[in-house]
């Protein structure tokens, strides 16, 4: 017990910017308050092992690990997981040469992924969030195809892509020239021209034929990122027509199609936040939404908006904000570790065994302002929460003779 | 003798100014009109009002327990425990917590609305680097449901600014957050004006591209410098006529203009400057160009790199308008810390405040202090609630020159109140009821105090 609270305080001191407290050992979280993000709900005084990366265990007999860490009621949940965003792919917003995740000519083969940096000076920030696993995105260029999805871990590894090509986005919606219509076309045009084109057995299919077989077959989800609930119809009448996974991203509107959505059993990325017509596609934004949707019986994955690279630890302030306007605890938990989790094929984003071993201890309740996060392990090692934001506040609030530039 | 004297008098002066135009009998005198958009704002009707058993934050770093606030004729009369007053409506407020009105320091409601589409982008006057000649209050579009959005989340009065594009960007201007459909019926009687002044990245990238100075940070710099020289000339010509009119003579009247009425109006210290500045070594000069030319360097805005001037920015008297945590968009938002605010707040005589600069943040700006105050107490400091509060309120206040009027909960003050339904540096809080000069604005369970814009009206 003592040298766990020693572990604990070790650890935040002597952790590096980027390096992952390496442990290959096993480890027991035991006396924690687990909200599993399963069935299972909320455990008690509960205990989860960890080894090789996996949770192999919840509440065993007798515990046999080779570090055991006291959570002392505190609780334990899966790793939350950032959606839409471009971390890794961007270091500063306005350097272009640091930004990644869009290119002119970026379409449905595009994979920025190939780009991702795991030593981004963002990764380490958003793990304050109890961020543990990202959902790349492109953000794309001139085509309504923005390119594929990647998901990603929050280890700072150089082998920290967890999956590829994960999904395909498309941009519909309103636009800043021309109809939307035309845009609707267009992706109408590929799907059905790529599911009557004939086959040609002698040569090897494209990148983007092998992906719109995917899509096609439902296997890789199309996220399509719009408001308007006219629009949101739309498509789901286009996954009746061509069976793809359809998942709406954005849905500032989604509420006025709430039960098209859940008896087409479409999932929704939405921000909890929204609740400003930002334009005429957006006109039911509202801080109830994600609740109603929730009601409704739509699988709601919740999003930060905006820049959500440089903030995608807000996530769970959002979140909090989700349940004070409705939506359930534990609808708010799953819309940020399980929900993602299920949608996008990740064997994570829940506490149970044989899941990826992504595991947060919060000093309080995870989605307020005042908690913090005590300890987290990634892939079942332990990860620092240090940032270089942290080395800066120190450099300035401590005392030195000497200019600040010798404060390191 | 007597009897010469003035005729001697004009004489000499003839003599002494000649080919300036100034003798012979007066001309009607010109005064400027300091105030040609008056206000026309009147509190809503008004009952008075006792609310009773609350946790209150004064806004002037106290806490009550169990405490009561009683507001009569739009004023705050009296905070304390149990008052022995009559009001027309006593609310209980048990287990709730009271606190003066919101105040957002830097706001673009209106200027900015939503629906954002290009018929609406009234904020940045980008043809020229210093239009100081214009007033954000021209661009407001009161029907911005933003404004309606941010009273659900308890602001009560705030500063609406003209964007950073120019490196003197116009005037800006201070409301009362109450719905009406036009600015001057939302205007913050006798508040003084701001001026937006912006360094670092964005002006000189606009203007840049355009190929006109500046293009550099030194660019930025001259700029600002040559406007100031032509404020102060303007000001002298603008003296030098009234004395010479009051000492009776016929002056010519200087040529007005009114980009430097606005300049000169921060030499006379009527207007305040709210700058936009993000880096340290930028708002250290930025101070030193207010003594330059004897103005003072008011409030920054935005100042992702305070935390390393803080005694600086004490010293000289200037508050520091932050966010909790944006950063990274560019490259003069990169040196965020997330205890920045409490940084700048821990030095003595210090001015820390929290704004939004967004439509959706203003609406938690209780949200936004409380992630500084928590995380700073991670690491160390003791930041207490009552203390916290004062960040969007008393300080805020300060910064816009209305602290005599509004921004805590003293008597005679007036009665910007905002009832929580519990402590509100939780993530689950929520302006229950909002109240601006005594009168109910908004209640979140009654569907008779929840205004709505034109714009949203019938739409389905």
């Amino acid at each position: 017990m003592t040298k766990l609270t020693k572990t604990f305080s070790l650890s935040l001191v002597a952790a590096g910017l980027f390096s992952s407290v390496a442990s290959a050992q096993s480890i027991a979280i035991i006396n924690a308050t687990i909200h599993t993000s399963t069935e299972q709900g909320v455990l008690e005084g509960a205990s989860v092992v960890i080894d090789e990366g996996k949770i192999v265990a919840i509440n065993p007999e007798s515990i046999n690990a080779d570090t055991t860490v006291d959570a002392q009621g505190q609780i334990v949940t899966a790793g939350f997981i950032g959606t839409m965003n471009q971390l890794g792919l961007v270091e500063v917003g306005a350097v272009a040469g640091s930004r990644d995740g869009g290119d002119d000519k970026a379409s449905i083969d595009f994979d920025p992924s190939l780009a991702f940096n795991p030593r981004s000076s963002l990764i380490p920030y958003a793990r304050k969030g109890g961020i543990t696993q990202d959902v790349i995105v492109p953000n794309g260029g001139e085509s309504i195809f923005a390119g594929l999805a990647s998901v990603v871990d929050l280890s700072g590894s150089f082998d920290s892509v967890n999956q590829k090509q994960v999904a395909l986005v498309v941009h519909l919606g309103e636009k800043r020239k021309g109809s939307r219509a035309m845009s609707m076309k267009t992706l109408i045009d590929k799907l059905e021209g790529h599911k009557s084109a004939k086959k040609d057995d002698k040569k090897d299919p494209t990148t983007e034929q092998k992906i719109l077989d995917k899509v096609l077959s439902g296997e890789m989800p199309l996220i399509a990122s719009v408001q308007r609930a006219s629009d949101i119809y739309e498509l789901v009448k286009l996954k009746d027509t061509f069976g793809i996974n359809l998942v709406i991203h954005g849905g500032d509107d989604a509420v006025v199609v709430a039960d098209t959505l859940a008896k087409a059993n479409v999932p929704v990325i939405i921000s909890s936040m929204a609740n400003l017509p930002g334009s005429f596609d957006s006109m039911h934004a509202n801080l109830a939404n994600a609740g109603k949707l929730e009601k409704a019986g739509v699988k709601v994955i919740i999003g930060v908006a905006g820049d959500s690279s440089h903030n995608v630890y807000q996530l769970r302030f959002d979140a909090g904000n989700a349940v004070s306007y409705g939506m359930t605890q534990q609808g708010a938990l799953n819309a940020v570790t399980s929900n993602i989790a299920d949608v996008f094929g990740l064997n994570s984003g829940a506490i149970a065994t044989g899941k990826r071993a992504n595991l947060v201890m919060w000093s309080n309740d995870p989605f307020e302002l005042k908690s913090h996060v005590s300890k987290m392990w990634i892939n079942g090692e332990e990860v620092s929460t240090e940032a270089r934001q942290d080395k800066l506040r120190e450099r300035y609030t401590t005392e030195s003779a000497m200019p600040r530039a010798y404060t390191k | 003798m007597h009897k010469f004297a003035p005729s001697l008098m004009v004489i000499s002066l003839g003599i002494a100014l000649a080919g300036c135009q100034d003798n012979g009998p007066q001309d009607p005198k010109v005064t400027i009109d300091k105030n040609p958009y008056p206000s026309t704002y009147k509190p809503l009707a008004s009952t008075s009002t006792l609310i009773t058993n609350a946790t209150v934050l004064t806004g002037t770093g106290e806490r009550l327990d169990e405490a009561d606030v009683y507001f009569v004729d739009g004023k705050v009369q009296q905070v304390g425990k149990d008052l022995s007053v009559q009001a027309d409506n006593t609310i209980d407020a048990q287990g709730k917590w009271v606190t003066p009105g919101i105040i957002d320091v830097h706001s673009h409601l209106g200027a900015y609305p939503t629906p954002s589409v290009a018929s609406h982008q009234d904020g940045n006057e980008m043809t020229s680097p210093v239009t100081a000649e214009v007033w954000v209050e021209h661009s407001i579009w009161p029907q911005d449901p933003g404004f309606n959005r941010a009273r659900e989340g308890g602001i009560t009065s705030l500063q609406i600014l003209p964007g950073s594009a120019n490196l003197i960007g116009g005037r800006g201007v201070t409301l009362k957050n109450v719905p009406s459909h036009t600015m001057q019926g939302m205007k913050f009687p006798d508040a003084p004006y701001g001026l937006k002044m912006a360094c670092g990245e964005n002006p000189k990238r606009v203007y840049g591209s355009k190929g006109v100075l500046p293009s550099t940070r030194m660019g930025n710099m001259a700029g600002y410098r040559t406007a100031w020289i032509d404020a102060t000339e303007y000001k002298r010509q603008w003296e030098k006529y009234d004395s010479d009119y009051a000492a009776g003579k016929n002056p010519e009247i200087p040529h007005r203009d009114i980009k430097l009425d606005t300049l000169a109006g921060v030499l006379d210290g009527d207007i305040l400057i709210h700058n936009h500045c993000y880096k340290a070594e930028e708002m250290a000069m930025m101070i030193d160009l207010g003594k330059e030319f004897g103005y003072h360097s008011g409030t920054f805005h935005h100042g992702i790199e305070a935390y390393k001037i803080a005694d600086l920015l004490a010293e000289n008297g200037n508050c520091a308008a932050l966010w909790p945590d944006w950063w990274g968009f560019k490259m003069e938002a990169y040196d965020m810390v997330q205890e920045n605010v409490a940084i700048v707040d821990a030095v003595k005589n210090s001015c820390a405040i929290v704004h939004s600069d967004s439509d959706t943040t203003i609406q938690r700006l209780n949200q936004e202090a409380g992630k500084v105050m928590y995380r700073a107490n991670d690491v160390g400091f003791n930041i207490s609630e009552q203390h916290a509060i004062k960040w969007i309120t008393a300080n805020a206040a300060k910064s816009l020159g209305i602290d005599d009027k509004t921004g805590s909960l003293e008597s005679g003050k007036q009665a910007d109140v905002v009832i929580w339904n519990q402590n509100p540096f939780s993530v689950y809080a929520k302006a229950e009821q909002v109240f601006i000069d005594g009168a109910k604005v908004y209640d979140r369970h009654d569907e008779k105090y929840q205004a709505q814009s034109d714009f949203m009206l019938g739409q389905q």
